[in-house]
Order: structure tokens, then sequence, then C-alpha cells
């Protein structure tokens, strides 16, 4: 497969440079012919730099060795520029070589920022934009863009995990909804995912749009902010191929945990503590549940592309594949990507297109092996051929646990997910005067997803029902349609510099699927495998379903700089939508925003300050970011009843589940203020941002009272108001000194969330031991607090409310003191009150990078601090009530040992078992180095008679020092759950990473 | 070509601009929206139905009500390792909303009664071809919102009334619970006159006048009102109604082999069809997970299992020919049964400890050897025996001690027992020690069929500390007990949080 897929490259190799060399053009004219070199400021040539005669559109590229040779009247002006350096103006002056040096351009603030549906220079910018260099992220190996950006931009909070296509969460200045706090992604120009079937190594370039201003010619999907991602294209100048192969070895962070003799000591404790008789422990059995489940994992990432362009055409292709063998038996990623973008000219008119097919196949974890290893005791053998399958698992009186043999489970449930995604657009675009641009775009998106569930016979815990084996299936498809028309006027008239856009999309998504299951699979006796198909078996279910939404958008945009020292900036867009009723199908999202250069104003005289600007903002943004059909109740017809002599099945239908007929668009309304500036020669650089983000009409599927009887997941409401104010600060510094260049930046983000009020006469919600109430964060820690161990009897009976009442009479020395919070004599629900919040009072980023010669070297530390965290793993191994494995070396209360703060451990039920009590909070404080690596280019000397570019090995590693006091397996855990963000409950941990990379290019 | 294509462009942008906003119009193409049903007698005749299928979820009568009604008695209890679980059938309740100890259970009842109210609001307005039809669905509505009150009443007491269809921004009243028997009187009244005395063959399931004189029956218990009751019961018993027997073998009422018999007042349809969860998906459910979660460790989930007083009660007193009562036999799995009747459990011998038993009332032992979610034997809600022992019990309680005894002997001698005169002498017409026998006759006739919560209730035994501290001795669960609190639930505390018109129980 792999070879057929790099001659298939080849072959493709040869025709484009076929092309290209048709492609190629010179401007020969009859004057004087310039020859010369260009190079770095370290004296190293720059190949591929564009060479332009002044006022004019001829030029030339240069070569390998950053030759170049170009025509040109002796009176013209040449001008110099190459990605990545300062461009330099040279005029010929009779002068037929001409030597350039072109100095590096670090400090990047002439950049050119996209900002959906056009470009600004960075400058310019009045909203609070983020650009993310996309090498930061393509050195670090990640399945996913999201993953990639941990700890790089201000305000953008990432959380992820080490499972084998696990997708991070993303969160844009914080929880500002309910449902889903992920970004709208924007992959050139199509609204789209960025998820674990695109190629993060294909980006050239990602634009972070945060505030309103920014992201409000997105409208109505852009209240989570947008990510902007531009993928890489062909430049002009020869075919350039490059190439890379990155290999990682990934490992697991493991529990401490008991072996079987230290394990029954303990055992034994808590049975007989509980006045229970003990357990025949298998004493002879001394498993390992982590050496069995966990190894080192392997990722292997292959990239090559080939790009290239002349004057009116350029193109660029490149393919990959993604490998993940998971760190957790059973697990696996692939993924195959091919992309092709190309773009041509012609007067006024120009065309391109960009197309993605990837796909990508996921053997998903089955269970929770990450919970399992702790659940299942020592004394459990791997096998154990008495039971269904052959899998030990627990057993009544030896080994008394519902744990799930991780092995087994693996084996008998077994999922696959893939899908195959081709994400394109074509677009055209007329340039009617220099001043006025029509562009039509054509975005299209479809996914062929297929999911498999195969359940083979066999048990996995204690007392399990032998269920049949069981093949479930379904296929699905999705389609995005989009269409877009734009049309920009953009002209200076002296000092006044306007660009005005407007435009109207429509986008038609829809996605059906058929399902169907079957049970009692035979074997195949041929292969000796079950048949994973849906033709064996009996007892089918099939079915069907298909979603259609649409949304019609108008926007607009006037950009207005004077002098470049006042800019403003307004946008507006208005969204329907299908997904709400007539009434409230539409919605205005309008925004401003305005900037003032004030270090260009002519009183403002400063050597020092280099750059001085203040930016404001408002803007209103919309979400309508729910299923389908929601304002309308439905009826269910899936249920049948048993009648008659025969016992026979009768149809059923009525409505199960509620809806909100006036549902409405919720609204985002955000204000940012901002503040750029540099000082020392633009060497020290900083942004601060401060805003309010207040969402109102949230969408949400707050739990309806029970007695409306509603069921099948809670019908969605504007159901509340949730406000996040931040405040983002960046500061960069660069220098660079001969041969030695050096940056450092660090970045800050404090974002306080509150939610504000909730809709529908709600007061609260709760979700496990999270409560989300008005005035305060959404799912704090709500729960009983421990004061202290009982030492004896005498405290239990002193520990008396103000009425003389014995709070806790059943309790013995070694239980936990309960606050009696509501002071009624009682510990019960009444006295669970929020104790702490899941939300960091702040978060930070380092990044530090230097470089000597061919050498270089970065890194990449995150730190987040204030979080109280719930530490899942502690509440099911110190609990003993139930069993479970224990961690090694604790050392619970006993009369003898009384100088502890564990618990009188008991196999009974007391409160000292209680999972929602605060004795499993912990703090979530951690520093972590995200990423280190080392480079080193091999120079060009070397290379060159191998006709070779470029090549660089690198080394680094990812989560390899983390600083913390969480006793978890991973500080920097991620719970999909809104609510229960801080909830560790078997999340799976990020993986300690070495990777060792090289790249090419010729 | 140039300008082909920039016509093409412009045409297209000129046609989308104009087009699309009428699109914004998008219908589910997958299922019929609430506006376009009840229009016809098979929806009004669907829509019933969907509230038999309540008896499927996991709330009510699939799974956890059993944990409410057998397990929280004395007949029952739970060594769940799964703690809390445990701990909501010992009257420990911390985390009010525990889903699987209270809120499913509150939650499936409202559902239930959601789709009543449906039936009731919406089928009126349906012409039928024949009105008696339209009579009977609607009485058959009323019947199960009553049977649904009634189990909420046993459980909470003072509880929301519902009897509208429900909108999201409900929040329903709080009522005293005689509120709620007096609506479950006036629809059950509602539902016997126009509910058929029987139906077809191919309806049996559907309750009938009988079934509504027998809940009627149970309200005027549950609250004393004795000659109501015992003219409700008169209906079963020697009225127009009287068309019930018992069935000679005792294990008839428990198996899938003589479902609908004539001892059956009211029974919850059971199937094995679907192979589903208890959901509301396309493949749902139409089984009782009971068994699965109430047979012996290694075999379903022993997640509750019966107190060993029932077997030394049984043991109490012989038959006839001087054999132990046959009623054990089919009422508990326990360490002598192999010794005692020669069955083994689930075919195995003994393996649990010697203080332990287990329920065998609809368990499928005699054709498997263990449990699984889809257990087709249908549940007896109320069978004539319980019928005859109540109106024993109403006769006792209205001063006709003497009279009762013929009906207390009938259940008797079904099983070959001797009759109470001669078995108990010591009894006579003493009005306390005929109840107080009568209690240990309704144990042995009907433990573990869920109606031990509402008896004890019933007798006040949950009133006093002195009758609690009995109760403690044969379930050392009762030491827990509080009275004048733990004789009801607390209201799921996300419900008493966020209904204004809703508060807590003052002793939760």
């Amino acid at each position: 497969m792999k070879t057929k897929f790099t001659q298939i490259l080849k072959q493709r190799y040869y025709l484009l440079f076929f092309f290209s060399l048709l492609l190629q053009q010179s401007y020969a004219q009859q004057q004087i012919t310039v020859k010369g070199k260009v190079t770095s400021a370290i004296g190293e040539s720059i190949p591929f730099a564009n060479v332009i005669i002044k006022g004019t559109t001829n030029g030339a590229v240069t070569d390998f060795d950053g030759g170049y040779t170009i025509a040109a009247k002796s009176n013209q002006v040449l001008v110099y520029s190459s990605q990545g350096y300062k461009s330099k103006e040279v005029s010929i002056n009779n002068q037929t070589t001409i030597n350039v040096t072109l100095e590096e351009d670090i400090k990047s603030l002439n950049e050119v920022v996209v900002v959906g549906y056009g470009s600004q220079q960075k400058k310019d910018l009045t909203g609070a934009i983020s650009v993310v260099k996309a090498e930061q992220i393509q050195k670090r190996t990640v399945t996913t863009v999201a993953e990639g950006m941990q700890g790089l931009v201000t305000g953008v909070k990432v959380r992820g995990g080490g499972r084998p296509g696990q997708e991070a969460n993303i969160e844009i200045r914080g929880l500002k909804n309910l449902q889903s706090a992920n970004p709208l992604y924007v992959i050139d120009g199509l609204v789209t995912t960025a998820n674990r079937d695109f190629n993060p190594n294909d980006i050239e370039s990602i634009q972070v749009l945060k505030d309103a201003s920014a992201a409000a010619i997105y409208g109505s999907r852009a209240a989570n902010g947008v990510v902007i991602i531009t993928t890489k294209k062909g430049k002009k100048g020869p075919l350039q191929v490059e190439v890379s192969a990155k290999t990682s070895f990934t490992s697991m962070p493991t529990y401490d945990l008991m072996g079987t003799e230290e394990f029954a000591k303990l055992n034994n404790q808590a049975y007989d503590n509980a006045g229970l008789p003990r357990q025949n422990l298998n004493m002879a059995v001394d498993t390992d549940w982590q050496k069995a489940v966990f190894k080192s994992g392997l990722i292997r990432d292959y990239n090559a592309s080939v790009s290239g362009g002349g004057d009116n055409s350029t193109f660029f292709m490149s393919g990959n594949y993604f490998g993940n063998e998971g760190t957790v038996v059973g697990t696996d990623f692939d993924r195959v990507s091919f992309r092709v973008n190309s773009s041509g000219s012609k007067g006024i008119f120009s065309i391109g297109e960009n197309l993605a097919i990837s796909n990508a196949k996921t053997d998903e974890m089955a269970g929770n092996p990450i919970i399992d290893v702790y659940r299942m005791t020592p004394t459990i053998p791997l096998y154990d051929a008495a039971n269904p399958g052959g899998y030990g698992y627990g057993k009544q009186g030896v080994a008394d646990t519902f744990g799930t043999n991780p092995l087994a489970i693996s084996d008998f449930a077994n999922t696959i997910n893939e899908n195959f995604r081709i994400r394109g657009n074509i677009w055209s675009e007329l340039k009617f005067a220099s001043w006025l641009k029509y562009r039509f775009n054509f975005g299209y998106e479809t996914s062929v997803d297929s999911y498999s569930f195969l359940r083979k016979v066999g048990n996995w815990s204690l007392n399990q029902p032998i269920d049949p084996s069981r093949i479930n299936q379904n296929k699905g498809r999705s389609q995005t349609k989009l269409f877009e028309n734009t049309l920009t006027f953009k002209k200076e008239f002296g000092k006044h510099d306007l660009t005005i856009l407007v435009g109207q999309t429509f986008q038609k998504d829809n996605y059906d699927q058929i399902y169907g299951e079957k049970l009692n699979v035979p074997i195949n006796s041929g292969t000796g495998d079950y048949y994973d198909v849906l033709n064996q078996g009996n007892n089918p279910v099939v079915g069907g379903f298909r979603n259609e939404a649409t949304l019609a958008s108008y926007l607009g945009r006037l950009e207005y700089n004077y002098d470049n020292r006042y800019l403003f900036n307004a946008v507006m867009r208005r969204d329907g939508s299908s997904k709400f009723s007539d009434a409230n199908k539409w919605g205005n999202f309008p925004s401003v925003s305005a900037g003032w250069r004030i270090s260009n104003e002519s009183f403002f005289k400063s050597e020092f300050i280099n750059d001085l600007k203040l930016r404001a903002s408002y803007g209103e943004l919309g979400s309508g970011n729910i299923g389908n059909y929601e304002y309308k109740s439905f009826i269910n017809n899936f249920g049948q009843i048993v009648l008659g002599n025969t016992q026979s099945l009768y149809p059923s239908a009525t409505v199960v589940r509620l809806s909100n007929e006036d549902l409405r668009w919720e609204k985002l309304k955000q204000t940012n203020i901002g503040l750029d500036f540099a000082v020392l020669n633009n060497d020290l650089r900083l942004t601060a941002d401060y805003f309010i983000a207040r969402t109102e009409d949230v969408l949400f599927g707050f739990p309806l009272l029970l007695t409306t009887g509603s069921d099948g997941g809670e019908p969605i409401s504007n159901a509340a108001t949730v406000e996040n104010k931040g405040f983002e600060l960046e500061l960069a510094y660069s220098k660079k000194i001969n041969d030695f260049s050096f940056n450092a930046s660090i970045n800050f983000t404090k974002i306080n969330n509150k939610l504000v009020e909730l809709g529908n006469g709600q007061n609260e919600f709760f979700s496990g031991n999270t409560i989300t109430r008005e005035g305060s964060a959404v799912g704090m820690w709500y729960v009983l607090q421990t004061d202290g161990l009982f030492q004896n009897q005498q405290e239990i009976d002193n520990y008396k409310n103000a009425d003389g009442k014995v709070i806790m009479p059943n309790a013995v020395p070694g239980d936990i003191r309960f606050k009696d919070i509501n002071g009624d004599g009682d510990i019960n629900n009444n006295d669970k009150e929020i104790v702490s919040s899941p939300w960091p009072e702040f978060e930070m980023g380092l990044n530090a990078g230097a470089e000597y010669k061919g050498f270089d070297f970065s890194m990449n530390w995150i730190a987040s601090h204030g979080a109280t965290v719930y530490n899942g793993f502690r509440s099911t191994v110190d609990r003993f009530d139930d069993n479970s494995n224990y961690r090694a070396g604790i050392q619970p209360w006993t009369p003898e040992n009384p100088n502890t703060d564990f618990p009188r451990i008991t196999k009974g039920s007391n409160l000292n078992s209680r999972g929602d009590s605060d004795r499993f909070l912990e703090s979530g404080d951690f520093i972590r180095l995200k990423y280190i690596g080392f480079g080193y280019n091999i120079p060009r000397s070397v290379l060159e008679k191998a006709g070779i570019a470029r090549a660089r090995l690198s080394l680094s590693a990812q989560n390899v020092i983390t600083i913390t006091k969480y006793q978890g397996l991973d500080p920097e855990f991620s719970n999909g759950n809104i609510f229960e963000r801080g909830a560790d409950i078997g999340a799976f941990p990020n993986l300690k990473t070495y990777s060792f990379g090289v790249e090419f290019a010729f | 070509m140039k300008k082909i294509i920039i016509i093409t462009v412009v045409f297209l942008g000129l046609f989308f601009a104009s087009s699309c906003e009428n699109e914004l119009d998008q219908n589910s193409p997958n299922d019929l929206t609430e506006d376009q049903y009840w229009k016809t007698e098979s929806d009004a005749q669907a829509g019933v139905n969907s509230i038999y299928a309540m008896f499927y979820k996991d709330g009510l009568w699939a799974r956890w009500i059993y944990f409410r009604l057998d397990l929280t008695s004395d007949e029952g209890y739970s060594v769940s390792p799964w703690t809390e679980l445990a701990d909501w059938t010992r009257f420990n309740y911390v985390n009010y909303n525990f889903w699987e100890g209270n809120v499913v259970t509150w939650r499936d009842t409202y559902k239930a009664i959601f789709r009543c109210n449906q039936v009731l609001a919406n089928v009126p307005n349906i012409t039928f071809q024949n009105e008696e039809d339209k009579k009977k669905i609607i009485a058959q509505a009323k019947f199960f919102r009553a049977l649904h009150y009634y189990y909420a009443a046993i459980l909470w007491e003072d509880i929301p009334l519902v009897l509208e269809p429900s909108k999201t921004t409900d929040n329903p009243a709080q009522v005293n619970v005689t509120e709620v028997y007096a609506q479950i009187e006036k629809d059950l009244n509602e539902a016997f006159t126009d509910l058929p005395p029987s139906w077809g063959d191919d309806q049996t399931g559907r309750p009938d006048k009988g079934a509504a004189k027998a809940f009627l029956a149970k309200l005027y218990m549950q609250q004393h009102k004795w000659p109501e009751a015992k003219t409700a019961l008169e209906y079963l018993i020697t009225g127009p109604g009287a068309k019930y027997s018992l069935v000679s073998n005792y294990r008839d009422n428990f198996t899938d082999t003589n479902e609908n018999n004539n001892e059956s007042v009211f029974e919850i349809q059971f199937g094995d069809q679907r192979k589903g969860g208890t959901g509301e998906d396309q493949n749902a459910a139409v089984s009782s997970n009971r068994g699965q979660f109430f047979a012996p460790r290694g075999i379903g989930w022993s997640d509750g299992q019966a107190r060993f007083w029932l077997i030394d009660a049984f043991k109490q007193e012989k038959n006839k020919d001087g054999n132990l009562d046959t009623r054990l036999r089919w009422t508990l799995y326990y360490p002598d049964l192999l010794a005692d009747f020669g069955d083994k459990t689930y075919g195995r011998n003994w393996e649990w400890n010697n203080n332990e038993a287990w329920f065998r009332k609809g368990s499928r032992d005699y054709y498997r050897d263990n449990e699984d979610y889809y257990s087709q034997v249908n549940y007896r809600l109320i069978r004539y025996a319980d019928i005859l022992l109540r109106y024993a019990e109403v006769l006792n309680e209205t001063g006709n001690t003497a009279a009762a005894y013929q009906y207390v002997d009938m259940v008797r001698a079904r099983v070959n027992m001797n009759t109470l005169a001669t078995a108990h002498p010591e009894i006579g017409n003493d009005h306390d020690k005929f109840l107080e026998r009568l209690k240990t006759e309704r144990v042995l006739e009907l433990a573990g069929e869920s109606v031990r919560w509402e008896d004890l209730k019933r007798w006040g035994d949950l009133n006093s500390q002195a009758a609690v501290d009995k109760i403690a001795l044969r379930d050392p669960d009762f030491n827990n007990f509080v009275v004048g609190k733990n004789h009801r639930l607390p209201i799921p505390q996300n419900d008493a949080n966020n209904n204004p018109n809703l508060e807590q129980h003052p002793e939760y």
C-alpha cells in the first residue's frame, strides 16, 4: 500500500515537473541583464526569493544557490523579497551584478492576517486576533490541530489526551455557551471542522479570531471563536519537493498500585473492620494489570509535498500517513490524507481549488482500561478457563468486584470507526479594477462514515449475563454545500484607506444514516473469527434517518484607515437558519471596532517606543448550534407492547420528548479592549487584551422538571446567561546577535466564568458532584466537607450540634468527621455546599527558542494554577466498601496507627467511602514541559552535491517534565462534560512522547 | 471561454441569492410531528398502548420499583457491592438525586402520567366509528393514571398532581396525599364505568372493570375506608365481576406457562421478543429485568435478596399432610431447598451463605440455569388470592371477623393447609389477633410480590418506634428507620430545588 502511494507520488512528481517547466516564463527584454546572489545575514543563500522590478509585475526567482538573472532597464529599482525576510529595494544604476543580503523579519508586524473573506495587515488590526505559526504545531506530534495549539495562544485553552484518534477539546476565551466549546474552523474558506482526519502538516498559517469584531463576519457560527486555517500553496518558482518523516514513541504514566501481598493485608483488614468473613483470596496470583494492558505506543507521521508555480499559476500537493499504535491494547488510529490545490489567472479572471481527501480509521478503546486496571485486584488472574470466554474476573467470595477485565472487553467488544472525507472548494475571482473584486466560492465537503461494533460471546465481569453475539453497524454520509458571493472594494484616497466588503452565502448540510443490528452472529468456520457483516445472525433491527439544515446569510464589512493613525472597522451579518421556527429564523449580528495608532501621531516622538496602538471593539455574535428540528415535538413509534393470549406485539406511539417552539438565536455580546506595544527596536513586543463576553439566551437542554415526564434528551431552550471576563497578555522578545538568535514569549490568560442567570425558572443544575447555580461559575464543586478523623469514642459522642444532638452517632473511631453545615444534627444532602472551583485562576505558556548556525532549540512550557480537580482514581481505590486494588503504601487509621489522614478502612457501608465529599478534591496546579526539541540543519555545502536544498534532523520530547501535586495520572486531563470539567474520571492521560524526525527539501 | 465563465459565475451568484431563502424551511423527513398525530382511531390506539410500554421502563416494573417495594420492606434487602444502591434499600439516603434509588422511578412515573394525559387530552377530539371504543381508550388512560399515581403516593405521598399534557415550562403544584388519593379515586371510578367486564383473547392484559375495582379497593384500604373497600372487593368476589378463582398449582402465578389465568386480576404483560434496552429506542425491550437483578450471585446481579425470617415463617406450620408449606418451595431459594423439596438453585447446589435466601417467584429456573434482561414472565400485579386476603382484612376491620375466616381458608386450602381455625384456634374473633395472623398469611401467600411495603404502611407498622423495633428484629435495616421520615422517600432534589411549587418533605 505504502509503496504504491509513493509510486503515485513519483509519477505525479514527474508530471508536475513537466508542467512546471512549461509554466516558467522569462521576461527578457532588450535591456541590460542583472545577475547576482541573494543571501541571508549569516551568508546562506536564499533560494526562491522574488526579485521584482518595482512598479511592474516582471521579476525572477532565485535558484537553489540564491542566484538570479533578470533583464531590466538600468534606471529601474529591484525589489527583493522572500518569506521570513524583510524586503529590500536596490536601484540598478547600471550595475550588472547586485548581491543582496536580506535581513530576517522576526518582528512580523507587517504580517498579513487572514480575517475571513479577506485579509488585513497585522498592524491594522482592531480586533483580537492571534496568529499561530504553523511550524510550532507541526514540530509536535499531534493528531489534531487543536492539540498542537496548546500553550501557544493567549485565551485558547486546549485539553487533550493520548488515546489514539482522540480529539482535543479547545475553548477560546472561556466557556461561552453550554453545548460545545469548539470553535468554528474555516479551512481555505470552507466552514468545516478540523477533526482527526485533517492533516496538520498541510497548514500554512493559523489565525484565531477571538473577539466579536474579528469573528463577526462569520456571524451565527462564530460565538466560540474562529480558527482560520490556510493550507500551504504553491509559490512561484521551480518545483519544490519536501519530504518529512517523524517517528515517536509514547509511554503511559502508571499508577502505583499494590501487589497481592500488600493488597491481601488491607483487604482482610477492611473485611475484619466490617465484621465480615474475609475473602478466600487467591494468594497464588499476583497480576499486574497495568503491565498486561499498557504498552509503549508508536506514532509514525510521514509527509511528502510537491509545489511550484509560475507567474499565472501555482500548485501544491501533499500526501500524509499518520499511524498511532496506542499505549492500550486494542487501540489504533490510521490516517491517510492527500491534498492538492492550484490556482491560475488570466487577465481579470483567476480561479483555483483546494481539495483534500482523507481516510481515517480508529480501532476504538473498549470499556475504560484506565479505570479497569485499578478496579481489578491483583488476586484475579488474567485468564480463567472456568469463565465463559476464558478471561479472569471477579469471583464471589474470592475476589468480589464487578471490575471489568480490560483484555476481555477488548477481545469481546470491538468498535471500529472509519470515515472517508472529501473536503474542497473551487473559487474564482474577477478583478474588474484594481479596486474592485468579485469572488465566488463553492465549497463542498462530504464524509462517508462507517461504524462497526462486534460483540463476541464471552464475559468480562462477575455476574454478567451471557449475552449473545451481536453486530451493530451504521453507515452515514454527511454533505455540506456552501455558496458564497462576495464583492470587495478597496481604494486609497490620499490618507483615507477604505475597504468595503459585501457578500451573500448559503450553506446546506445534510446527513443520512442507515443502521442495522443482528444477534447471534456465528463464527465463520473457515477463519475461526466471527462474521463481521450484517449478513449473518438473527433478530434483525434496521433503521435510518436523514437530517437537513440550511443557513442563508448576508454580510458586510467596512474597514477604514486614516493616515495609519485611526482605524475603524464595522461588520454586519444577517443569518437565517432552518433550525428555528419561522418567527425566529433570522438574527442580526453587528460589530464595530476601532484602533488608534498613537505611535504614528505627530505629537508622539519616541525613539524608544516603536509601536503603540489602542484597540476597542464591541460586537454581537450568534449561535444556532443545535440539532435540526429542535423546535418541534415528534411522535416516537419505536415502542411496542405485549398483549393477548398469544402474547403478541402491538404498536405504541406517543410524544416522548417535549420541545420549545420559540427557540431563538443564542447571542454573545463581547467587548474587547486591547493594547499593542513594541519597544527596543521592535525587539520587545506586548499585546494585552481585556474582554467581557456575555452570552444571552444560551441554547442548552437543562433538565426539565422530571414531573413533565419528558424523556429522550433534554429539550433545548434558551436557558441561561453566561459571562466570561478575561485578561490576556502576551509578551515576546526576540534578538539576533551575529549568528545567534533567540526568542522568548510568555502568554498569560485569566478568565472568570460566571453563570449570570438560569432560564426556564430553574435555580440550580446538578451534574455529578457539581452544581451550576446563578452567580457562580459553571460546575462548581458541591460536596460534603470532611473535618479530620475521629480518634476515639469520646470525640464522636462530643460531636454535637447546637441542640446537643450527636451528629454522627454511628461513627467508629477512625471514621471521617463530616461538617454538619446546616446544623440539623445529621449528615445528609443538605450539608453540601460549594467548596471550590474547577476553573483555574490563570493559565500560562512559555515559549522559547534559539538558533545558532545550523542548530536550533525550542521549548514550550504550560502552567495552570488555581483549579480544584476531582481525583476519580482515588475516589475508587480509597473507598474500600467496594473492592478494587489500592494505592501502594497507604496507611489507614487503626488504633495502633492513629496519626494518619487515611480513615479506617471497612468493607461495610459508611460515610467514609462516599464519593461526594471533598476528600477526593485536589489541587490541579501543574507546570509542564509540553514540548522540547532540538534540530540540526545540515549545512548547504554538504547537501549541494546531492542536490538537496535543505535537510534537517530533529529530536523532540513532549510531556516529559510535569511538576504537580496531583495524585492522578495526569493533571492536564480533559473531561468532555462541560459541567464536570474538573472531574478526572478515567480520562486518558497525555503521553510522554519521544520523537525523531527528518526533513528534506529539494 | 472567459465570457462563458464570467456569465456562469454571475448567473450562479444571482441564482443562489434569490433561491436560498426558500430553503430555510426544513421539516423532518424522519418522524411525524405532534400536530400531525392524534387524528385517527389507530393514533388513539397506539397512543394508549404507549402507556403500557411504561411497564417496560427501568424506573418502573422492569426493574427499580422492586427495590423500593420489595427490598425496602422487611421481606428483602440488598448487599449489592454498589453501596449507594444498597443504601437506598436500608434508609441511608444521602444524595436525593440518586438516579436508580429515587429519581428514575419518579421520572418514569411522570413519564407514564404524561402519556395518560396526552391520551386524555387528545383522544376526545378524534372521531370514532364506534363511540364505545373511544370510551374504552379513555378509560384505560384513566386507569393507568390512577395506577401510577397510586404507587407514587405510596412512595412519596405529597407530590405534584399533573393532569394535563406537559409543557417544558410547567411547575406543577404539590398537593397533599389525600388530594392525590381523591384524584385516583375519581379516575378509577370513571375508568370502571367505561372499561369492559373483560377483553377478547387478543386484548388480554388490558384492565377490565375488575382491575379498576381491585385498585379502588387497594386505594380505600390504604385510607382505612373499610366500607368503601368492602363494596369494591365484593364486586370481584360476589358481585357481577365474580369471575375469578385460585389456580390449583400455586406456581402457575409465577411462570410464563399459565399466564392470564383465572386468578389474575391485573397482570403486566412481559415478552422477550425484543432484545433492546429499557429506553425509547427502536428495539426497546418488552421484558422484565427483575430476575437478572434478584438472581443469586454468580447467576444474576444479586442486587436484591430475601430475608431469612421468611423461611422460618413458612416452617412454623406444616400442611395437612404434615409436610412443609409448598409455597416456601416456590417463593424462595434457601439453603435447605434441596433437602426440603429436592430442588437445586438454578441447577446448582447451595453455594451461598447459610443465612441467605433469594426470591424465586418469577425466576425461570424451570427451563434455564441463568437469567438475563429479557424475562417474559408476566407480573401478576393483583391476583385473586390478594383480593381474598384483603377481603378478610376488610371484614375484620368492619367487625365481621368470623366471616373473614372463609376467605383466608380459601387461600390456605389451595396449598393444602388446614383451615385457619384449626391451625390457630387461639385467634377466635379477636380483631387484633386475627389481623396479626393475617399479616403472616399475606407474607406466606404474597412474599416478594411488591405488596409488603403498602401493607406495612396500611397497618401502621411504620408509625411507631415500637412497631419499627419489632420489624428491625427480622430486618436489621430497620435500625436505620426514622419514624416520621422514612415512611416516604425524599422528593428528587432537582425537582424540589427547581420547582417553586414543590417543597422537599420537611423531614428531609
